[in-house]
């Protein structure tokens, strides 16, 4: 695995574990992330996602056995070479000095920094250069770890929760400032639990949960292995026979919610299941089929891990509960479940 | 690095009260403490009580202006996380400390100047020219020494503990080491003790230079040899930090 210079993964994580006394923190991650992707790392408060950035910031050294590099070197070796850009969630900002200073010590700092006006106004700074670090805003503040992150020409960037205080218009244009950071064939990993980040900026979602890598895939993908897509349609005339078990029993068919005519389906397989539907001579109208958010996605992956994991003793509710927050709202009526229940129930019938 | 040390610098003197405060108390003391027109002989030594103060006090006013602030900012800045993010760039360990250093030399100096003009102007000390620049020189490179010490008790301690460990160093050195009564006046336990202390090397640096000497070598010696200790312990702790917080 001595990989040369050039041709090193951006990040690897070889089997690094952190334990924190009787707390496993992270369990053997095994991951590379070579340059130019976009990676989001998801997980809820306490899946390992900071211990993971501070092992990949060189913040915190593995536990013996594991390694993780950078670019082919140590974590520390790659930051004092500027190969790396890290906004921390935690990173305090230097009191008493301007907005313009305390970039300009970045860009000094960055081996190969670039010059303030530029990095001022690609985080939207320009117009607040000149005032108190002390007196900003949390999304202001937000954009000055931004550009202490982008104060030099790094190959990776890394970002623990960027948009924490962030409303939607900062985060979109945020979210593009990361675009173009991207494009320039740049490394991007961020820790967030905003699925919907994960979802749209990412060209791969790392699933972490209590210290395991539980998926590793595209936002589609992870959607696609929680098996999570809905077919809806209704039965004008149920033909006689028709049994809840029938329609179970369709290929890919994880949950089924019968209501009068109407039925409501979740499918790992949703073409198959459509097919086989007509196959059982049933004309369905109003034929839906929708792909879930990486939000009932990632409840599933996660809730299913919690059953077939060790830890029994304490079961998801609070935690997916926590995620899920808004998630139940969508029940016009009594046949939809909340998103968190059946993802219970998914898991509890496996 | 040079934008660091500039950068501290720049808040330091725009930090106005810590600046008022740190400059004033130093002068204030020694008009307290020697009293006015005082030349009562000190048992033991070559000069006077007003001399003796003046280099006492400004060694003193130095070593609250730097110990006291490095180590509660730097522990406050640990706990904001900004070290954190310091740690995230290219800056080596020992700019850091540089920098700190910096700063709080920003802060001793002009309260060190501002006790010599109040031992000249008000308590009536005259000395030779060589010897105002010397004095001066003397406290003034001293108190790097407790910079050091400020920033390596900034590391060594967190939240709370920070003011009571500071104060114990503050307070033990400068009595030990004679700031605030001669050192010969002291029992002799105390005295044995604190001729190996820094302040006591610090003080006795401008003294020598008071009774119209040279400062020793071996006070030198001994104030650089903390220095060395200081700044290492501070650049060890900075990266001792960086493996386990």
């Amino acid at each position: 695995m001595t990989s040369t210079h050039g041709t090193a993964p951006a990040v690897e994580f070889t089997a690094a574990g952190k334990t924190y006394g009787a707390v496993r923190a992270l369990d053997g991650l095994n991951v590379r992330i070579h340059p130019g992707e976009t990676v989001a790392l998801l997980g809820p408060n306490g899946a390992g996602k900071s211990t993971t950035l501070d092992l990949l910031l060189g913040l915190r050294n593995p536990d013996p056995g594991g390694r993780v590099r950078l670019f082919g070197t140590t974590p520390r070796q790659a930051v004092t070479d500027g190969r790396v850009g890290a906004m921390l969630q935690s990173g305090g900002l230097m009191e008493g000095v301007r907005v313009r200073e305390l970039v300009a010590l970045a860009c000094d700092l960055h081996p190969r920094g670039y010059p303030v006006d530029q990095v001022l106004e690609a985080a939207g700074l320009t117009g607040i250069a000149e005032r108190t670090v002390g007196k900003l805003s949390g999304g202001q503040e937000q954009r000055v770890r931004f550009a202490l992150a982008t104060a030099g020409a790094s190959d990776l960037l890394v970002l623990d929760e960027p948009t924490t205080g962030m409303d939607v218009t900062a985060r979109r244009s945020f979210w593009s400032a990361i675009r173009s950071q991207a494009a320039r064939g740049r490394a991007v990993l961020f820790a967030t639990h905003y699925l919907e980040e994960a979802d749209e900026v990412a060209d791969r979602v790392l699933v972490l949960h209590r210290g395991r890598l539980l998926a590793d895939g595209s936002a589609a993908e992870i959607k696609a292995l929680a098996g999570v897509r809905r077919v809806s349609f209704t039965l004008e005339a149920v033909p006689d026979g028709i049994r809840e078990a029938q329609l179970r029993a369709l290929p890919g068919v994880s949950e089924v919610e019968l209501a009068g005519a109407a039925v409501r389906m979740r499918s790992s397989d949703a073409d198959a299941t459509v097919h086989a539907l007509y196959a059982l001579g049933l004309y369905p109208r109003g034929l839906e089929v929708t792909g879930l958010g990486l939000e009932q996605a990632f409840v599933a992956l996660t809730s299913r891990a919690e059953q077939g994991g060790e830890q029994t003793g304490e079961r998801s509710g609070g935690q997916a509960g926590e995620w899920t927050g808004s998630a139940p709202s969508s029940a016009p009526h009594g046949t939809t479940t909340p998103t968190t229940d059946n993802a219970h129930h998914k898991a509890a019938t496996k | 690095m040079k934008t660091l040390v500039r950068l501290e610098i720049t808040r330091t003197l725009r930090n106005k009260k810590f600046m008022f405060f740190s400059v004033i108390y130093p002068p204030a003391l020694y008009l307290i403490i020697a009293g006015r027109n005082s030349t009562a002989e000190m048992p033991g030594l070559a000069i006077d009580m007003k001399l003796y103060y003046m280099v006492a006090m400004a060694a003193f006013g130095a070593i609250t202006a730097v110990l006291m602030g490095n180590s509660e900012r730097i522990a406050k800045e640990r706990e904001t996380g900004w070290v954190r993010q310091l740690r995230l760039t290219a800056l080596p360990g020992r700019g850091y400390v540089t920098a700190k250093i910096a700063s709080a030399a920003t802060v001793s100096l002009p309260s060190i100047l501002l006790v010599l003009v109040t031992g000249a102007a008000v308590m009536g000390v005259r000395l030779e020219a060589w010897q105002w620049v010397a004095v001066a020189l003397c406290s003034w490179a001293g108190s790097f020494v407790f910079a050091a010490l400020g920033v390596a008790i900034g590391y060594l301690a967190t939240g709370d503990a920070v003011r009571p460990i500071t104060m114990l160093c503050y307070f033990g050195l400068a009595f030990m080491g004679g700031l605030w009564l001669p050192s010969s006046s002291l029992p002799g336990w105390v005295q044995d003790i604190g001729e190996w202390l820094p302040t006591h090397a610090y003080i006795a640096l401008g003294q020598a230079v008071e009774a119209g000497d040279a400062p020793h070598a071996g006070d030198a010696g001994l104030l650089l040899a903390y220095l060395v200790l200081f700044a290492s312990a501070a650049a060890w702790l900075y990266r001792k930090d960086t493996r386990t917080a």
